[in-house]
């Protein structure tokens, strides 16, 4: 293999380079980015990025090495697997090896004919940023991470804030006893929650300017803001024969055919029990991709990928750490601390043989937490 | 080489210390330490590693 082609420019792009020069690979690398801006991290975008003490240059990561070809502005529009080119609007780029890694976009819901406003790229984080410091009451449509990330950092400026979302913000990612905890402190900081079954409705153009609820209820805003989940950038890949479902299907060592190799957001992979799962954290998109590159030079001999379920969340003066099976149900053992004293370390089932433990503004690193859990062996997540 | 470490910034993701142990480590209060105040020639790539998959770019490398 001479000929490495990266396609995405965010950081399992620039893992895959890393890894594939630290296990003394002296091709040629080729990176394809669409992005305007070199690699940088998406985790401060809703927070010192959205709140403005944060700009474009405190985002961007170390720089790749001269030895890797980085092409901004250059989305991949295709693939020809037969002739071995990626196709971009400069020309076709020849490879030998191949690494998908495109990412996900914002999930949207509004119509055509509306600029509904979502975070995703550093554009966007600067554009809401610019927006939020002309509103004064806000409405996030989505009550995950990142919805609820927005909604404290909009309460942090002195925001009207409003939530809404189809199920309690948070209980699917983090159970309901700390999905309740921090929805509590998000109350208490003037955050307002609609729950609505149904779903919503954006209403306004070409700026959203109201939701209407399934049954009629209809809630306005200086800036309607969605947060409703991503969408794998899998378009580019159609007629290529590469088994897309949801997103890029890859084995157990993250590959994709013997050619191709996939890591990221743009990934689906099985469980142990068959069932497609994807792992949109920025700890799965650098682990993946390590073993991606690995598995890109060494096949069968490369290590099995096994993601290491961590991920975050700073809100509402709340650090919380979670390792593990994700959603975990019902009330926790208290390994150290309490929710009310406001420093918790929790695990799931229970004390004994924990499959999920999450620290909440407590200063165990994550390391630690790992170690915390019983090695899971069925059901397990194989791939 | 020097690496930078932004302590107000860090969060304790301990990414750094997973990919080179030999150049971060985190303290009790789970953020970042460095080492070595010079990274040595021989740890500079990994020294490079570290600091780029800070998820909150909390370190920058200095040549």
């Amino acid at each position: 293999m001479r000929d490495v082609v990266v396609v995405g420019g965010s950081i399992a792009a620039l893992s895959a380079v890393e890894t594939l020069r630290m296990e003394d690979f002296d091709g040629r690398i080729t990176v394809l980015s669409d992005e305007d801006l070199p690699p940088y991290t998406r985790v401060p975008l809703s927070k010192g990025v959205l709140a403005g003490s944060e700009t474009a240059d405190d985002v961007v990561l170390a720089p790749l090495s001269d030895a890797v070809d980085l092409h901004l502005r250059t989305p991949a529009t295709g693939l020809d697997t037969g002739n071995q080119l990626v196709l971009t609007p400069a020309g076709p780029v020849p490879y030998d090896g191949l690494v998908v890694a495109t990412g996900a976009r914002a999930r949207r819901i509004g119509t055509a004919n509306q600029a509904e406003r979502v975070l995703r790229s550093c554009d966007d984080g600067l554009r809401l940023r610019d927006s939020l410091g002309r509103a004064s009451a806000v409405l996030i449509v989505g009550g995950g991470y990142l919805g609820m990330e927005i909604a404290s950092t909009a309460c942090a400026l002195g925001r009207d804030v409003t939530v809404v979302d189809l199920a309690p913000p948070l209980d699917r990612l983090l159970g309901t006893a700390v999905g309740g905890h921090v929805r509590s402190v998000a109350e208490r900081a003037g955050v307002r929650f609609v729950l609505t079954r149904g779903g919503v409705r954006l209403l306004g153009t070409p700026f959203p300017s109201a939701v209407e609820t399934a049954d009629g209820q209809r809630l306005e805003a200086d800036l309607v803001v969605s947060a409703v989940g991503d969408v794998p950038n899998v378009e580019w890949l159609a007629g290529s024969g590469l088994p897309v479902a949801g997103g890029v299907l890859v084995d157990e060592r993250c590959r994709v055919s013997p050619q191709v190799v996939a890591a990221g957001d743009v990934t689906v992979l099985t469980t142990g029990d068959g069932a497609l799962t994807r792992i949109p954290s920025w700890t799965n998109a650098v682990e993946q991709a390590r073993a991606a590159a690995k598995a890109l030079l060494r096949g069968e001999d490369a290590p099995v990928y096994r993601p290491s379920r961590y991920s975050w969340t700073e809100q509402f003066g709340l650090d919380v750490k979670m390792v593990g099976s994700g959603d975990p149900q019902g009330e926790p053992a208290v390994l150290d601390g309490s929710l009310d004293a406001g420093s918790a370390l929790l695990a799931w089932p229970d004390a004994a043989a924990p499959q999920t433990v999450v620290a909440v503004n407590h200063p165990t690193p994550p390391a630690k937490l790992k170690r915390l859990l019983k090695p899971v062996t069925l059901g397990a997540l194989v791939c | 080489m020097k690496v930078v470490a932004d302590r107000e910034r860090c969060e304790g993701h301990g990414l750094c210390a997973d990919t080179a142990p030999e150049v971060y480590e985190l303290d009790d209060d789970a953020i970042v330490v460095l080492v070595h105040e010079i990274v040595p020639p021989q740890l500079e790539r990994k020294a490079e590693g570290g600091a780029r998959v800070c998820p909150v770019a909390a370190l920058r490398v200095e040549a």
